[in-house]
């Protein structure tokens, strides 16, 4: 006796950029707010509770939501915030699922933001591992950063962390730099089709990306994801109140969710790390685990849409394999052969996925908007797949390489 | 619609945190690196090794003391070639680091990698060994580098 | 809904200002041993969900090492931002799906040691305008709420005092608080340290290293586990406007929302009656009769007759924070949360020189902001 959650509108506060000098972190949400609702014919006093998270080391602002509960009409209403890193997002989105199929809500609202041009992202990064580095420091170790160093604490913030994990997929694929130079190039392409997406780049080629220099082999700048400012606002409903305001054709249903935690990485002198960041073995038993909730046998042909969550482009093509969407080390062929391009058998991010907009604590839940809006058929701008979308999956990934989120959403609630 | 908008620039200076960190893996492993030898903890449960070795198995949830002695021989897992350093300049002579599974451990170590002519024919998997400093101290700058066999 | 939801195990640290071993070890021994206690092992938690704050641990994502540390290893996990009640407030909802049978709800912080709470805690305030100008911050709010309270109702610094001291006394037999004070007195409250006029440094909760966690459970999985679970009958939480000036500090809406939510969900008609003691999550003893109030608890403005007639300690009609409250021990994020490990110890009889005879339905308070903006209520209770 589980209860169907449906997503019914998904609004952004505009489109995602690097600067927003204009507006502070309350007025940063309230378009995203005002535009979830505006879709709908509910009133904000008709939202029942409220889910909302950002990474608020990145802004210096402690629970920023205190502040700008009066700026999404939380005050005065049930208010939860969750936080997990780069799953942020996902991990709001989840939380506010629960409050509708706890049966304590009907209508709830989730929240996501991020306004990084307020601090230094470099600085949240870092501050992720201080405390370990500075322990580091005390057992002596070599501190030649020209020669890398044990501990290899010259090895380009969080790019050089990601670098391991890059080159570590590429010897599984037996795949080389150029076709993470191809799926970056795809990926611009695609956010040129997006009016919220952060950096367009229409017709964007491989040789394009290939131009930029490399940080630490085999991601190049043109691999990054860029630091966004944007908020994201979805609305949930039960599936009482889903028929009761005559929507459930244009709607998402939640048909399977989960999270998961690995070992925090990489090279971690002081826990000792077992997991290989490339493994991703929690994906894997994620998406499992939720396929079997959403009675999806064959994820290769009953999915036909994905948003995956990659900071670096080689996870464009890492996650499809983990999340079961395509065979293991197969990604790179996918990619040549134009299965993932939005016209293809299996698009990858249409909406130009992570590389291409970050606004941290929104990312994770804009993976979940977006597969929700392919379901719906209201991808804007051209980045809808022209194929009918029956089950579309959402992914977030973030914390120190450990944190994975898992959401299914399709045409058709699960029987229960 | 806000008509005035003013930009606050200020340091964001918390506090000073006095954090606490368990520390016993890295102790075990510098005293290891003195005597120049590769010391870990093995789970006496599921069998798991750690190195360094961390104080409990995660995988089962217990206190670990069982000290283990792993050969200072592996292989190479993930690297990465350092063409900039940290604030993207290039640097004239790029090195490897790279993570390496000690034989007979589970866990993934960092260091730096020698022993190659062009970055570009190193692979993982190929083997490796622990080059220690002619005197040891009982720093992580002990354990020099890692040399391709 | 209406599934039940059990407590089958909890368990809070002994709670200090100078831990010496991490938060990570602070954390694992907690929930080894919580573990242990109740006869299970990690394998049987469904799901986790953590509580704390990157800002009080000084640390971006500061879940990132201690998940594996509770259990949490290649399992499903998430964390709330905020106070520990939260957690096992999210805990109970993921029950209540029905898709988790268990779930473990954990809240830890080091704000005795590891940095200075009172600048953390203004890390919340606005920063263009309310934070340079250092005016508004926790104490100031609590300040100004504690002399509209007295002003109102004729509640007397000494009357404060004497309700901080009955606080006070109740941490000296608690086992697990922090904060010891020799033989507390009106005098000796009203001779420590000015800071905000009329709050002295007696009256502020005491910042501590410490943890607490609680083990919820599905009705079926309850009986697997353990043949005396409480059962959580009732829950509510809700936000405050973050502006002052919007609100009423004594009225406390927000909270008084949360109270009603979880009295209607447990069918509560008469918390005066039907409440056996109430732990509240108090920064300052000055909002113990405010926060007590909107609960209804005691009637508006009572506050000098309850304190004159003892109604609020241990032997009283209604007691209050019986464990000493936070004035004892505070840890942020885990706060809330051991005010529900406390009341589950009450409800069971193991409160020792604090129990409460005969206490059958608790009340646990968790809240988070300034001037305790967010608030949830949890309603506890035994069965026999």
């Amino acid at each position: 006796m589980k209860r169907n959650v449906a997503i019914i509108s998904v609004g952004y506060n505009g489109r995602f950029v690097s600067k927003r000098p204009d507006v502070n972190i309350p007025e940063l949400i309230e378009p995203a707010v005002t535009n979830a609702l505006g879709k709908t014919k509910l009133k904000p006093d008709d939202i029942q509770a409220y889910v909302v998270g950002n990474m608020h080391t990145f802004e210096g602002v402690n629970g920023p939501h205190l502040w700008a509960s009066d700026h999404f009409n939380g005050s005065g209403k049930p208010v939860m915030r969750v936080a997990t890193g780069g799953t942020t997002g996902a991990s709001v989105f989840q939380a506010a699922y629960y409050h509708v199929a706890s049966g304590m809500y009907d209508v709830v609202m989730a929240i996501g933001w991020e306004k990084q041009d307020e601090g230094d992202s470099q600085v949240g990064l870092v501050g992720i591992v201080l405390p370990e580095a500075f322990t580091l420091f005390q057992f002596g170790p070599e501190m030649n950063t020209e020669r890398g160093g044990v501990g290899g604490l010259g090895g380009g913030g969080s790019t050089g962390g990601a670098s391991y994990q890059a080159m570590s997929y590429l010897s599984r694929a037996h795949a080389g730099i150029e076709h993470i130079d191809r799926i970056a190039a795809l990926m611009r392409s695609n956010a040129a089709k997006n009016p919220y997406a952060h950096l367009q780049q229409p017709g964007c080629t491989e040789a394009d990306i290939a131009k930029t220099p490399i940080i630490t082999y085999p991601l190049r700048f043109g691999h990054t994801c860029p630091t966004s400012c944007g908020a994201v606002a979805m609305i949930l409903v039960s599936e009482s109140k889903a028929k009761k305001f005559g929507l459930t054709d244009r709607v998402a249903w939640v048909k399977g969710l989960g999270s998961g935690t690995s070992d925090p990485t990489t090279g971690n002198f002081v826990e000792g790390q077992i997991t290989d960041p490339a493994e991703q073995h929690m994906c894997k038993v994620v998406a499992k685990k939720v396929y079997t909730m959403a009675g999806i046998k064959d994820p290769t042909k009953e999915i036909q849409v994905a948003e995956v969550y990659s900071g670096f482009s080689h996870q464009d093509l890492m996650w499809p394999e983990r999340l079961g969407l395509v065979k293991e080390g197969k990604s790179p062929e996918m990619l040549d052969k134009g299965a993932f391009a939005i016209g293809g058998e299996m698009p990858i991010n249409p909406s130009g996925g992570v590389t291409s907009t970050n606004a941290i604590g929104a990312s994770a839940m804009v993976r979940v908007s977006e597969a929700a809006l392919q379901v719906m058929g209201l991808a804007e701008g051209g980045h809808q797949i022209p194929m009918k979308v029956e089950n579309a999956v959402a992914h977030g990934w973030g914390g120190l390489f450990q944190f994975v989120t898992v959401t299914l959403v399709g045409r058709t609630p699960v029987k229960s | 619609m806000a008509n005035e908008t003013r930009i606050m620039e200020s340091p964001w200076d918390l506090t000073t945190y006095s954090w606490k960190v368990e520390a016993d893996a890295l102790n075990l492993f510098v005293k290891g690196l003195k005597d120049k030898k590769i010391l870990g903890r093995k789970c006496t449960k599921c069998g798991t090794v750690y190195v360094p070795g961390t104080s409990y198995c995660r995988k089962c949830l217990i206190d670990i003391d069982q000290v283990v002695e792993v050969r200072p021989e592996g292989t190479l897992d993930a690297f990465t070639v350092n063409v900039s350093d940290i604030r993207g300049n290039p640097v004239e002579h790029p090195f490897i680091t790279c993570t390496v599974k000690f034989d007979g451990s589970e866990s993934l170590v960092m260091g730096t990698l020698e022993g190659w002519q062009d970055w570009h024919d190193v692979r993982e998997g190929m083997r490796i060994k622990v080059v220690f400093k002619d005197v040891t101290t009982g720093a992580l700058a002990d354990l020099a580098y890692f040399q391709l066999i | 809904m209406g599934k039940r939801v059990a407590i089958v195990g909890y368990k809070q640290t002994k709670h200090s200002f100078d831990n010496l071993v991490s938060r990570e070890r602070m954390v694992y021994e907690l929930v080894k041993s919580l573990y242990s206690d109740i006869g299970i092992t990690k394998d049987a938690i469904d799901t986790f969900i953590l509580a704390s704050n990157d800002f009080t641990d000084g640390r971006t994502i500061s879940e990132v090492y201690i998940v594996p540390r509770i259990g949490a290893y290649m399992k499903d996990e998430s964390k709330v931002e905020s106070d520990g009640l939260n957690a096992a407030l999210y805990a109970y909802m993921r029950i209540q799906s029905g898709l988790y049978d268990t779930a473990l709800a954990i809240g830890f912080s080091m704000s005795g040691s590891e940095f200075r709470a009172p600048m953390i805690n203004s890390y919340v305030m606005d920063p263009a305008y309310e934070r340079p100008r250092g005016l508004i911050n926790f104490h100031s709010i609590a300040a100004l709420q504690a002399r509209v309270y007295m002003e109102k109702y004729g509640f007397k610094e000494r009357d404060l005092a004497k309700l901080t001291v009955k606080d006070l006394k109740n941490a000296n037999n608690n086992p697990y608080a922090a904060r010891r004070e020799q033989k507390p007195t009106v005098d000796s409250v009203l001779g420590s340290r000015p800071l905000y006029a009329p709050l002295h440094e007696a009256h502020v909760s005491a910042y501590a290293d410490g943890a607490a966690a609680v083990v919820l459970a599905s009705e079926e999985a309850a009986k697997r586990i353990t043949d005396k679970p409480l059962w959580i009958t009732g829950v509510g939480h809700s936000m405050d406007t973050y502006y002052l000036g919007d609100r009423d500090l004594l009225r406390m809406d927000s909270l008084r929302s949360a109270g009603e939510q979880a009295y209607r969900m447990a069918g509560i008609k008469s918390p005066k009656r039907e409440i056996d003691l109430a732990e509240l999550h108090t920064n300052f003893a000055s909002e113990e009769p405010v926060f007590a109030e909107a609960l209804g608890l005691f009637k508006e403005g009572s506050g000098k007759e309850v304190v004159a007639n003892g109604d609020s300690n241990v032997d009283g009609k209604m007691p209050v924070n019986p464990s000493g409250g936070p004035l004892g021990a505070n840890p942020i994020n885990a706060a809330g949360l051991i005010r529900l490990v406390d009341v589950c110890a009450q409800l069971n009889g193991e409160a020792g020189k604090n129990q409460v005879k005969g206490a059958k339905t608790g009340l646990a308070h968790g809240q988070d902001g300034p001037g305790a903006q967010q608030n949830v209520v949890f309603i506890v209770r035994r069965e026999k």
